[in-house]
């Protein structure tokens, strides 16, 4: 008989807050919020006035005059989220990692653990001693109820739950909690006087698929406390985007254009790292007066080599900047991956992608080994003097911290 | 609205560790008017970007001020990386 499946799900208490009330001490007790133009983050001090991610600074300043506002530290956060990891691993066969949460799958370790719950326990123990940070935990039969458990006794909590409660455990929870339950899905649902997870269970998959497509027909299932998503060992995420606001709004082409080149280095670089390559690519800018335009172009092949996306890039946004009006942001995104390093090439340019395919791996090692500030490339070099740099490349000024 | 931020330092400093039981653990640190010494160690991390890792502390002086110390495992250079300033 196959062992019972138990995920257990870590959570980081107000993450990069944390981290930064743990660096200076000054902060303990004290409302901190960590973002630059809305909230990526916030302690639980300022969580009592309001305060949530994704709220915009000028309204977290209205309601909490008092906290302090920090840019934040994005490598110094990964570094902290790779220890904790760590020692997920030490737990776990198998640990899927996300910015500040894991999904590690305990299955068939009772053996090994005993009691799951006490190994849990230890892991807390172990990330405090090791961090000074506290993780809420979740165990439960599947990602979904560990993640859902832990929900209710955060922060630094510890909570479980069996399949056998799931159904009384789901039944009267709000509707928006459940896995894929969005803000649209939430509100059509609520429109049709479907408030808790129990409501959700009387609609039939066909009725859940004519209102939602496919995953109407994981919605039916999660309402029932079923959830047969595995834990993967790598993530491979849906899209990788990097962006900045400039620290001066510019229609300057050269500096437009050096920091795409910039951004596209950046995100090719994580590509490759993963082994992905995008189908897809977009370019988003916003201008000084607050409207923003978007666009995306599938790439002729999959391809992960910095030339290449850059092209397309900069087509879309000679296309895009129309407008006489300077710019403050700009994104690049890349999206629709295929798995493998290998870039897909015609018969005729093979030899140029293999010599291409050999200069990015040789910038790639040099940058893994003296920062990737060690080399800028092209038009990036237009940056060089107007924007501050450490060991890291230029300091990029971005809402989430993470691009 | 409180303004409290890292002012970047980054020179090269003379610290005094300990690095007993194999984990390393500024006790004192040399600027050229004075020495610092630490009375707590408020966190440790380690960042694996480039070739050698580097390790970084936040550290409080007897004086209650906070600074960042990192050491370089290149060339096991200790450097002082920031203060935290208030005001």
């Amino acid at each position: 008989m196959p062992p019972a499946p138990a995920i257990l799900h870590v959570d980081i208490d107000a993450f990069f807050a944390a981290i930064e009330q743990i660096r200076n001490p000054r902060l303990e007790g004290r409302p901190v919020i960590v973002g630059a133009g809305c909230i990526a983050s916030c302690s639980y001090e300022a969580r009592r006035f309001g305060l949530h991610a994704g709220m915009a600074l000028s309204e977290a300043r209205r309601l909490c005059p008092d906290a302090v506002i920090l840019e934040g530290h994005a490598q110094i956060y990964r570094c902290f989220a790779e220890t904790i990891f760590e020692c997920c691993r030490r737990i776990a066969p198998a640990v899927e990692t996300y910015l500040d949460e894991a999904y590690c799958d305990l299955t068939g370790t009772a053996r090994l653990h005993g009691d799951l719950l006490a190994a849990a326990r230890g892991l807390k123990r172990d990330i405090f001693e090791r961090t000074g940070l506290t993780v809420t935990c979740g165990l439960g039969p599947n990602r979904m109820l560990a993640k859902l458990v832990g929900k209710t006794c955060k922060p630094n909590g510890l909570a479980a739950i069996a399949a056998e409660d799931a159904d009384a455990f789901l039944r009267d929870r709000p509707i928006e909690q459940l896995a894929g339950v969005g803000h649209a899905h939430a509100r059509t649902l609520r429109s049709m006087n479907i408030r808790s997870i129990g409501d959700l269970r009387p609609l039939t998959v066909e009725v859940l698929v004519a209102l939602f497509g496919a995953p109407g027909r994981l919605l039916q299932e999660r309402c029932r406390g079923r959830d047969t998503a595995v834990v993967h060992q790598r993530e491979i995420p849906l899209s990788i985007s990097r962006e900045t606001s400039f620290h001066r709004n510019t229609a300057d082409p050269l500096e437009i254009e050096g920091m795409l080149e910039y951004l596209v280095g950046r995100a090719c670089r994580t590509a490759r790292e993963l082994d992905i390559q995008p189908r897809t690519v977009a370019v988003r800018l916003r201008y000084a007066d607050g409207e923003s335009a978007a666009q995306e172009r599938s790439l002729a092949a999959p391809s992960h080599a910095d030339p290449v996306v850059l092209e397309r890039i900069l087509d879309l946004m000679r296309r895009l900047f129309t407008r006489r009006v300077a710019l403050h942001n700009v994104g690049v995104t890349l999206s629709g991956f295929v798995a493998g390093a290998a870039e897909q090439v015609t018969l005729f340019d093979a030899e140029q992608a293999e010599r291409r395919h050999a200069l990015l791996r040789a910038f790639d090692g040099v940058r893994g080994a003296f920062g990737h500030g060690a080399l800028v490339s092209g038009r990036a070099l237009h940056l060089k003097g107007r924007l501050e740099e450490d060991r890291y490349g230029f300091l990029l000024r971005t809402p989430s911290l993470t691009k | 609205m409180p303004d409290l931020h890292l002012e970047r330092i980054d020179e090269a400093v003379a610290v005094r560790a300990d690095f007993q039981g194999g984990v390393v653990t500024p006790v004192a640190f040399r600027r050229p008017s004075r020495e610092h010494r630490v009375v707590r160690v408020n966190a440790r991390w380690l960042d694996r970007v480039g070739r050698h890792p580097t390790f970084y502390f936040s550290v409080i002086d007897e004086h209650g001020d906070v600074y960042q110390l990192r050491l370089e495992a290149a060339d096991m250079v200790w450097r002082l990386d920031s203060v935290a300033l208030e005001g």
